[in-house]
C-alpha cells in the first residue's frame, strides 16, 4: 500500500530487539534440540550393541504391557423419568438475564453449557460481552461454597435462619441500625424484597455500593437538573462524540450497548450511505475506546478536567474562572477543533466524561446543554438503572458502624473488604457489628469477616428479573437445579423478614402478574408463559422534558482547577496515577474466572496480571524497561507491579487496573496481580480513582505474559487503513482492487458444488473487545493454559485480536528508516511520536485458504480441504509434526503441548472433573500432541444443515451463526455461503473495501477483511 | 396406522384363542357368559382393573365374588357416580376407599353385558383359588431346559461318536488281522512289526532332507502365523459381537420381534437427536404397570423407580438409575447422528444393528469401524426424494439427469469434518 504508515504490534517489534528477532524466527518458542543432537557429542557418541538391544527389548515389552489394558466398560444411564422437554443430544434454550441483558442459555441434558445473546435484547441486540460469555463457567466453579456457614463452620439452613432472625430482632429491639449493602440493585423484584424487609425491620436501610461508582454523574445531574439519575446515552444519535476519559466502549456504564450504538454510525451500513460519526478522545491511559477514536489526544490525569473547562469555553465563547492553559499545545488545538465540530453538529453531538468528580460532570452537563444533547443524545427521562451507588452513603455507613450504631449488616453482591479503598476501616467497622451476613457464593474477603454466609445461587440457578434501563424489563429463570446447598439471597431475605410469600419464584411471579406484565400488554398465566419465552417486555420511552441547567458551572470550574493543581505531579519520582477497570476482570468479581484471566487485554494484550502502564519516553526517563517491577506508593500504601510500555499513555502518568490481587477469590484468581483499590480516596462526596503517587524502580524483573508479539507477520502489510476523505473519493481505496495482476496457481481449484463457507470481517466495526475469544473458548472447548504457558507463547485461543499501533511518519523519517539513518535525535523524535499512535484491531483466525499451505505439508493428511471450502482438521489423524504451523503464514495453528483437560497441572484453571460439565459435547477435547485451529464452528454448520434436511427445506442464509459472530455486538463478523449471491456474506465480500490478508501469496484465504476507515482530518494535531 | 392394525390383529387373535380355550374348559354359567364377559373385560376394564390385584381400582376377582347383589353391581358398573350421588352407603364407602377417583361410566354396556363380566370375574376368581400357586411356574424349568439339554446332548453325541469310532477302528483292525491270517500272510508280520519304527524315523529323516519340502512347510507356517497376527492386530479394539450382561434381561426378541413394538416407541431419540437414547423407565411403565407385574425382571424396574406395585405409589427417595452396559461405543472423536441416518437417510435400524428383533440379548452386529462407515457412504444413494433441502443443488440434478448414482460420498460424505470435529 502506498502509505507511509507503519504497523507494529509491540515496541520490541518496532525497535527490532534482538530477542524479538530471534523469537520470531520460530513458530514455537522453544525449538527442538535437533542441532545439539546432530552436532558434536550427540552424533559422535556410539550406542553399544548390548545397550541398544536392552533398550529395544524394554521398549517392546513396555509397549506390549501398556497395550494389554482391558477395554473399559462404558455405562449408559438413562433418565428414570425423562422430563418431556429434554431429548438427550438436543440442546434446549431458555431465556434469562445477565446483568440486565436478555440472554438465551443453551442447556444440554439439563446443564447450561453456553450463554448467548437474545436477539431481541434492547441493549446489545444479541451481542454479549466477554464476561457474560464466561459467566457460565462460574456455575461449575469448585471454589463455590457448598453449604451455608455459621461462625466459620458449615451449618444447616434452619440453624442459620434461626440465628439471623434472632439477631435481627435483637438489633431492631436494641435500637441498632440494620443495613443491607449491595452492589446496585436493578431488579424490580429484588428491590421489592428489600423494601418488604425494611418494612418488617424499620431500623433497616438499603445502601447501593458500587466498587467503581458513577456517583459523580448522578450527583452532577442532581445539581444541574434536579434529577439524581444516571442518564441513558444514545451514541447512535451522535454525529460527533467527544469523550474525556470515558471508556464507553469498554468498562464505562454499558459497554456492549454503547458498542452497538457506536458502530451503527461507523460500520459498513453507515459507510455505504457515505456517513461516519466522528469520535475524539482525550484520555491519559490508552483505553479500548481510545484505540477506536478518530483522534486520540493523550492528556494527563490532572488535565482531564481542564480539557472539559477549555471545551466549555470554546463552545460557549466565554472564559470560566479558574481556566488554565493546557500544557500540551496539541491538546489545546484539539480542543478548539473539537469545539468547532461539536457546534457544527449541534443536536447530534455528545460529550461524555469518565471522571467520578461531580465538578467534572457538571461541566460536561453544561457543555451538553449548550450542544442541545438532552432529549437527543442523552435521555434523562428514561434513565439507566445500571449504577445507583452513592459513595457518601457507604462512607457514612462505615462511620456509623465504627461508632457502634449498626447491629446488623447484610452484604449482597458487595465485597467492600476487598474493593473499598480503606480495607482496615471496613474490618474495624465490621468488628463492631454483631450480625454480619454475606450472600457471597464464595468465601470472599467480606464473607471471611462475616459470621453468617448464606451462599446465593449462581444466576443460572435463580429466578428473578432485571431492569437495566427504565422501560425495559427482563426475566431470569433457572436452567439447572442448584448445584450446591445454596439458597437464593432474595429467598433468604423473605424468610428472615417473615414475608407472607417465602418462595421467591412465587414472589417474582406475583410481582410480574400484578405490576409488570401489563406494561408489556400481557396478563395472567399465558402472559407469564409468553414472558418466559420472549424473555423481556419493553415499554415505549417517555418523551424528554426540556432541561434547564441550574448548576453553578463557574464554581465547578474553580473546583476543577483546584483539583488539577492537587493532582499535578511535581518532582521526578512523582507520577499521576489513574486507576481503571479493564474489560475482562472488571471490578474484581470475575477474578476467579480463568477464561477472563487468560483473555488478553484489548489494548496491552497482557494476560493474568495487572501492571503499571507507562509511556515509553517516560519509562526511559525513569530508567525502567518493560517487565521491570516498579514500586508505586501513595496514601501509605504501596504495590509492586511490572511495567508495561504503553504507546499513547500520557507522559508523567501511570495507569493501574483494579480487580487484581484478590486474596479470597478462589484458586484461579488468588494472588494474580496486585490490589490497586487502596489508592482511591474519598473527597467531595465521591470516591476518586486518581491521585499523585511516587514511583521507583525495585530492580526486580517479572516478565509479563503478553501475547502481542506472538504470531507475528514479520512486518508484512496486513492492515489496510484509509481516511474517510480517501474513502469517499474512492471506496476501494487501500485495497488492491483494480491492481490485480495475473496469478498462477500451483494447484487446481477446489470444486464447491453446494456451499462455500466464507467470512467477512469489518475492521471498521471491530472494537477489539475480545468477547469473540471467550465465546470461541466456550463453544470449542479451548483449554486455559495459565500464565507460564502464555509466557512460552503457547496460548490456545483459536481466534485472536491482533492490535497494531501505527503513527504517521513524515517523508524524511520514513526515508531515514529505509536507509537505516537513524540517529539518537531521531530516536527521540520517534518516541515522541509514540504519544500519538493510532490503533487498529484485527481479528485473526484460520483463514481457510483454498490453497492452504498447511495442507500441502502435512505428511499424514490430517488437514485437508472440504468441498464446502473448509480447511478441515482431523485430530485423530494428526501425529504432531507441527509442519502445518510452521508453514501457516497467518500463524493461527495451535499445538497441544499437554493433555490440558486431564492434567493435574492445569487443575487450577477449573479444568477438573467438575468443571468439565461445561464442555460442549459436540466438540472433541484434543489430546496432547495434536494441532488444532479454528474449524469455522463446523459443528454448527453440520447441525444447521441437518436441521434443514429434517425439516425438508433449503438452508436459509443467516441460519447458521458461528460463535464469534453470534457474540459480536458490533456485527463485525459475517459468516455465510459465498455460493449464494444473495447471502449477506456475498454482499459483504463484494464491498469495495474488501481485501484479503497476504493476498499476494495467492493462498486464496476465505476470510475477507474490510478496510479500516478513520474519520481523520489532516494535520489536526499539528 | 399399520402398526396399530397389526397390534390390533395380534390382540384380537389372542383374545379369540383364549376365549376358545375357556369355552372348552369351563361349563357355561347360567347367569352370564364368561367367554363374552372376558372379551368385554379386556376391552373395557383392564386399564384400571385386574382380576387378582389392585390397580387403579380394586381387584375384581375377590371384589365381585364377595358382592352378591348383582343388581347393585350392574348399576355400579354402568354408572358408579349415580350411586355415589344417591348416597348408597356401599358405593360411598368404596368410592372413598379408592381416593375418590370416579370410575368411568359405561352406559353402553347392557345389563346382560355386565352380567357376563361378573360371570367372568367370578369364574377367574374360582380358578385362582383352586389352582395352587406353584402351578403357574411349573413351565419355567422346561423353558430354560432345552438350551442346557442341547449342549449336554451334543457333548454326549460327540463322546459317543468318538467311542464308536474307536470301537469301529479296533473291530476293523481285528478283522484285517483275521483276514490276513486266513490268507496265510502272518509270516510277514513279524519283520514288518520290527522294521516299522526304523522305517518311520527314516521317512521323517528323508523328508527333513528334502529342502523344498522344509521350505514349503516353513513358508506355510510363516504365512499362517503372519495372517493370524495381522488379523488379530487389525481387529484390536473392534468389538463386533460384544454382548455384555445387562442389569435387566430385556429381550428385543420379545418386544420388537414377537410384540412388534416399533423401535421408535422406546428409542424416540433416534428420530430427533444424535443419540438414539435408552428409554427412561417411565416408558417401560407405560405397559409394565399392568403387564407381567409378577416378573422379577420387571420388579427391577419398580425398584429402580422406587415404585410400589401394591400401592401404586412412587417413592423418589428410593429411586436409583439403572446402569446399562453400553454396547455400541464410538470413539469420542467420531461424531455420529442418528437422526441424520434414520430420518434424512431413511436407514433402517437393522442395517447397522442387525436382526435386533431376533436378539434375546443385544450384541454389536456391525464392526463400527471407519472402513465400515465409508463403505456404506460410498454405496448408499442419497435419499433426496421429496426433500426440498436438495432442491437447489444443481450438481446433484445434473448427475441424476445423466443417470449417475448420487451416493453420500458424492455429497461430501467422506470428508473428515463430516464426522470429526
Amino acid at each position: 500500500m502506498d502509505s507511509n504508515k507503519k504497523y507494529w504490534k509491540g515496541l520490541e517489534e518496532l525497535n527490532k530487539t534482538p530477542e524479538f528477532v530471534e523469537k520470531n524466527k520460530h513458530e514455537f518458542a522453544e525449538p527442538l534440540p535437533i542441532e545439539e543432537v546432530l552436532s558434536g557429542a550427540g552424533l559422535a557418541s556410539r550406542t553399544p550393541r548390548r545397550d541398544f538391544l536392552k533398550a529395544l527389548g524394554f521398549g517392546v515389552g513396555a509397549v506390549t504391557l501398556a497395550a494389554c489394558q482391558k477395554v473399559p466398560v462404558h455405562k449408559s444411564i438413562p433418565y428414570l423419568i425423562k422430563p418431556e422437554e429434554v431429548t438427550p443430544g438436543v440442546a434446549n434454550y431458555y431465556t434469562s438475564t445477565y446483568n440486565g441483558h436478555a440472554i438465551l442459555v443453551k442447556t444440554r441434558e439439563g446443564r447450561p453449557i453456553k450463554v448467548e445473546g437474545n436477539p431481541g435484547d434492547l441493549l446489545a441486540g444479541g451481542g454479549l460481552s466477554a464476561q457474560a460469555q464466561a459467566s457460565v463457567l462460574d456455575l461449575y466453579d469448585t471454589n463455590r461454597l457448598k453449604d451455608p456457614q455459621l461462625n466459620g463452620g458449615d451449618a444447616g439452613w434452619d440453624e442459620v435462619d434461626a440465628f439471623v432472625k434472632q439477631q435481627l430482632a435483637a438489633a431492631q429491639a436494641g435500637g441498632k441500625k440494620i443495613r443491607i449493602i449491595s452492589s446496585t440493585v436493578h431488579s424490580p423484584s429484588t428491590q421489592a424484597v428489600i423494601n418488604d424487609f425494611i418494612a418488617k425491620y424499620p431500623a433497616a436501610a438499603h445502601i447501593n455500593y458500587d466498587a467503581f461508582s458513577y456517583t459523580g454523574i448522578i450527583q452532577a445531574n442532581q445539581q444541574s437538573f434536579g434529577k439524581a439519575v444516571l442518564p441513558h446515552y444514545n451514541f447512535d444519535k451522535a454525529d460527533v462524540i467527544v469523550s474525556v476519559g470515558a471508556d464507553f466502549l469498554g468498562s464505562w456504564i454499558s459497554g456492549e450497548e454503547f458498542t452497538k450504538q457506536y458502530v451503527s454510525n461507523r460500520g459498513s451500513k453507515a459507510l455505504e450511505s457515505k456517513k461516519m460519526s466522528r469520535h475524539i478522545q482525550f484520555e491519559s491511559g490508552m483505553s479500548i475506546t481510545g484505540t477506536n477514536a478518530d483522534a486520540r489526544i493523550p492528556v494527563k490525569v490532572s488535565e482531564e478536567g481542564l480539557v472539559l473547562v477549555a471545551l466549555y469555553n470554546a463552545i460557549s465563547g466565554t472564559t470560566l474562572p479558574g481556566t488554565k492553559k493546557l500544557e500540551s499545545a496539541k491538546a489545546a488545538t484539539a480542543v478548539t477543533l473539537a469545539a468547532k465540530e461539536l457546534l457544527a453538529a449541534k443536536g447530534k453531538a455528545l460529550v461524555v466524561a469518565g471522571s467520578n468528580e461531580v465538578a467534572n460532570q457538571v461541566v460536561a452537563n453544561a457543555i451538553n446543554v449548550l450542544l442541545g444533547s438532552y432529549g437527543a443524545t442523552i435521555d434523562l427521562d428514561n434513565p439507566s438503572n445500571q449504577y445507583k451507588g452513592n459513595d457518601a452513603q457507604f462512607v457514612a455507613f462505615i462511620n456509623e458502624a465504627k461508632r457502634g450504631e449498626v447491629g446488623a449488616a447484610i452484604f449482597l453482591n458487595a465485597n467492600p473488604a476487598y474493593d473499598y479503598f480503606n480495607a482496615k476501616d471496613v474490618k474495624d467497622a465490621l468488628g463492631k457489628i454483631k450480625l454480619k451476613v454475606s450472600f457471597s457464593s464464595q468465601k470472599d474477603e467480606t464473607a471471611d469477616l462475616a459470621n453468617v454466609i448464606a451462599p446465593n445461587h449462581h444466576y443460572l440457578e435463580s429466578w428473578g428479573d432485571d431492569s437495566a434501563v427504565s422501560g425495559y424489563y427482563t426475566v431470569l429463570q433457572p436452567t439447572i437445579n442448584p448445584v450446591y446447598n445454596t439458597r437464593q439471597a432474595e429467598q433468604s431475605l423473605l424468610i428472615w423478614s417473615e414475608n407472607a410469600v417465602t418462595d421467591y419464584y412465587t414472589y417474582v411471579r406475583n410481582n410480574w402478574v400484578n405490576n409488570l406484565l401489563t406494561l408489556g400488554g400481557l396478563s395472567g398465566q399465558s402472559g407469564w408463559e409468553t414472558l418466559l419465552q420472549t424473555g423481556f417486555v419493553k415499554v415505549a420511552p417517555k418523551t424528554a422534558a426540556p432541561v434547564t441547567n441550574a448548576a453553578n458551572v463557574s464554581a465547578a470550574a474553580q473546583l476543577i482547577a483546584a483539583n488539577s493543581a492537587k493532582l499535578a505531579a511535581s518532582g521526578d519520582d512523582k507520577v499521576e496515577l489513574q486507576l481503571y477497570i479493564n474489560t475482562a476482570i472488571g471490578d474484581g468479581s470475575y477474578a476467579n474466572n480463568p477464561w477472563l484471566q487468560e483473555l488478553p487485554d484489548p489494548v496491552s494484550k497482557v494476560t493474568w496480571d495487572n501492571y503499571a502502564a507507562l509511556a515509553p519516553k517516560y519509562a526511559e526517563k525513569l530508567g525502567v524497561e518493560e517487565g521491570d517491577v516498579v514500586k508505586i506508593e501513595a496514601n501509605g500504601y504501596s504495590i509492586e507491579v511490572p511495567v508495561l510500555l504503553q504507546p499513547g499513555q500520557a507522559q508523567g502518568t501511570v495507569s493501574v487496573a483494579v480487580g487484581y490481587g484478590r486474596t479470597h477469590s478462589g484458586l484461579v484468581g488468588n494472588s494474580v496481580g496486585k490490589n490497586a483499590y487502596p489508592f482511591a480516596s474519598f473527597s467531595n462526596g465521591t470516591i476518586g480513582k486518581t491521585l499523585v503517587a511516587t514511583i521507583s524502580k525495585t530492580g526486580e524483573v517479572s516478565p509479563l505474559a503478553q501475547t502481542q508479539t506472538h504470531h507475528s507477520y514479520e512486518g508484512r502489510d496486513v492492515i489496510r487503513e484509509v481516511s474517510l476523505k480517501e474513502y469517499l473519493k474512492d471506496p476501494a481505496a487501500g485495497t488492491d482492487h483494480g491492481k490485480e495482476h495475473k496469478t498462477y496457481d500451483l494447484w487446481e481449484a477446489h470444486e464447491r458444488p453446494v456451499y462455500d463457507w466464507k467470512m467477512a470481517i469489518d475492521l471498521n466495526a471491530c472494537t477489539g473487545c475480545g468477547a469473540c475469544i471467550v465465546a470461541c473458548s466456550a463453544e470449542n472447548n479451548i483449554p486455559v493454559v495459565g500464565k507460564d504457558e502464555v509466557r512460552r507463547r503457547r496460548e490456545m485461543h483459536w481466534i485472536r485480536i491482533d492490535r497494531y499501533y501505527s503513527y504517521e511518519k513524515n517523508g524524511q523519517a520514513a526515508a531515514d528508516e529505509e536507509t537505516g539513518l537513524v540517529t539518537k535525535e531521531k530516536e527521540i523524535a520517534k518516541l515522541e511520536d509514540l504519544d500519538h499512535v493510532t490503533v487498529v484491531h484485527q481479528p485473526m483466525m484460520c483463514q481457510h485458504c483454498d490453497h492452504a499451505p498447511c495442507e500441502t505439508v502435512c505428511p499424514v493428511l490430517a488437514t485437508v480441504h472440504s468441498s464446502e471450502g473448509l480447511n478441515q482438521m482431523a485430530y485423530n489423524r494428526c501425529v504432531g509434526t507441527r509442519y502445518c504451523a510452521n508453514n501457516c503464514p497467518y500463524k493461527v495453528r495451535r499445538f497441544n503441548w499437554f493433555n490440558y483437560w486431564n492434567d493435574s497441572r492445569f487443575d487450577n484453571y477449573l479444568q477438573n472433573e467438575h468443571t468439565q460439565l461445561v464442555l460442549n459435547p459436540d466438540v472433541t477435547t484434543r489430546f496432547r500432541g495434536v494441532m488444532e485451529k479454528c474449524s469455522m464452528c463446523v459443528q454448527r454448520i453440520q447441525a444447521g444443515k441437518l436441521k434443514a434436511k429434517i425439516e425438508k427445506r433449503p438452508l436459509t442464509d443467516g441460519e447458521i451463526k458461528v460463535a464469534c459472530q453470534q457474540t459480536c455486538t458490533a456485527n463485525a463478523i459475517i459468516f455465510g455461503n459465498a455460493n449464494d449471491p444473495n447471502s449477506e456474506l456475498s454482499k459483504a465480500l463484494k464491498s469495495e473495501r474488501t481485501y484479503y490478508v497476504l493476498q499476494e501469496l495467492n493462498v486464496q484465504p476465505g476470510i475477507g477483511y474490510q478496510v479500516k476507515v478513520r474519520n481523520t482530518i489532516e494535520n489536526e494535531l499539528a | 396406522m399399520r402398526n396399530i392394525s397389526l397390534l390390533f390383529k395380534q390382540f384380537s387373535r389372542t383374545v379369540l384363542l383364549l376365549a376358545g380355550l375357556t369355552a372348552m374348559t369351563t361349563a357355561a354359567n347360567a347367569q352370564g357368559d364368561p367367554k363374552k364377559g372376558e372379551t368385554i373385560f379386556k376391552a373395557k376394564c383392564t386399564a384400571c382393573h385386574k382380576i387378582d390385584k389392585r390397580l387403579v381400582g380394586p381387584a375384581l376377582g375377590p371384589q365381585i365374588t364377595s358382592e352378591t347383589d348383582d343388581a347393585y353391581l350392574i348399576k355400579w358398573i354402568q354408572n358408579s357416580q349415580a350411586l355415589v350421588a344417591a348416597k348408597n352407603p356401599k358405593a360411598v364407602k368404596i368410592f372413598n376407599e379408592y381416593n375418590q377417583i370416579p370410575m368411568t361410566a359405561f352406559p353402553e354396556l347392557s345389563d346382560a353385558d355386565v352380567t357376563d363380566i361378573i360371570a367372568y370375574a367370578r369364574d377367574e376368581q374360582k380358578k385362582l383359588t383352586a389352582a395352587p400357586v406353584g402351578g403357574a411356574t411349573s413351565a419355567a424349568p422346561a423353558e430354560t431346559g432345552p438350551s442346557a439339554l442341547l449342549i449336554w446332548g451334543l457333548i454326549g453325541v460327540i463322546v459317543i461318536a468318538f467311542i464308536v469310532i474307536l470301537v469301529l477302528n479296533k473291530v476293523i483292525g481285528t478283522l484285517e488281522r483275521l483276514l490276513l491270517k486266513n490268507k496265510d500272510l502272518v509270516i510277514d508280520e513279524e519283520p514288518e512289526v520290527e522294521g516299522e519304527p526304523v522305517d518311520r524315523l527314516a521317512g521323517i529323516k528323508k523328508l527333513a532332507k528334502n529342502k523344498k519340502l522344509v521350505f514349503f512347510v516353513v513358508l506355510c507356517g510363516a504365512i499362517a502365523m503372519g495372517s493370524w497376527s495381522w488379523v488379530t492386530m487389525w481387529n484390536t479394539n473392534m468389538h463386533q459381537g460384544y454382548q455384555p450382561v445387562q442389569p435387566i434381561k430385556y429381550s428385543h426378541e420379545l418386544h420388537a420381534g414377537a410384540m412388534k413394538i416399533d423401535c421408535q416407541y422406546c428409542h424416540s431419540g433416534a428420530y430427533k437427536s444424535k443419540n438414539a437414547s435408552i428409554p427412561s423407565l417411565n416408558v417401560c411403565m407405560n405397559c409394565h404397570k399392568v403387564v407381567k407385574t409378577e416378573s422379577p425382571e420387571i420388579h427391577k424396574i419398580y425398584d429402580a423407580l422406587g415404585y410400589d406395585p401394591d400401592k401404586g405409589t412412587y417413592d423418589s427417595t428410593q429411586a436409583k438409575p439403572i446402569q446399562w452396559v453400553r454396547i455400541h461405543n464410538l470413539p469420542d472423536f467420531a461424531y455420529f447422528n442418528h437422526s441424520q441416518h434414520v430420518v434424512v437417510g431413511g436407514v433402517k435400524c437393522q442395517q447397522c444393528h442387525g436382526p435386533i428383533e431376533t436378539m434375546p440379548e443385544v450384541y454389536q452386529y456391525s464392526p463400527l469401524t471407519m472402513k465400515w462407515c465409508i463403505q456404506c457412504h460410498k454405496r448408499t444413494e442419497v435419499n433426496f426424494k421429496g426433500n426440498a433441502y436438495y432442491d437447489k443443488m444443481t450438481k446433484v440434478h445434473d448427475m441424476i439427469k445423466k443417470g449417475e448414482k448420487v451416493s453420500a460420498a458424492v455429497m461430501g460424505g467422506l470428508e473428515c469434518s463430516k464426522c470429526h470435529y
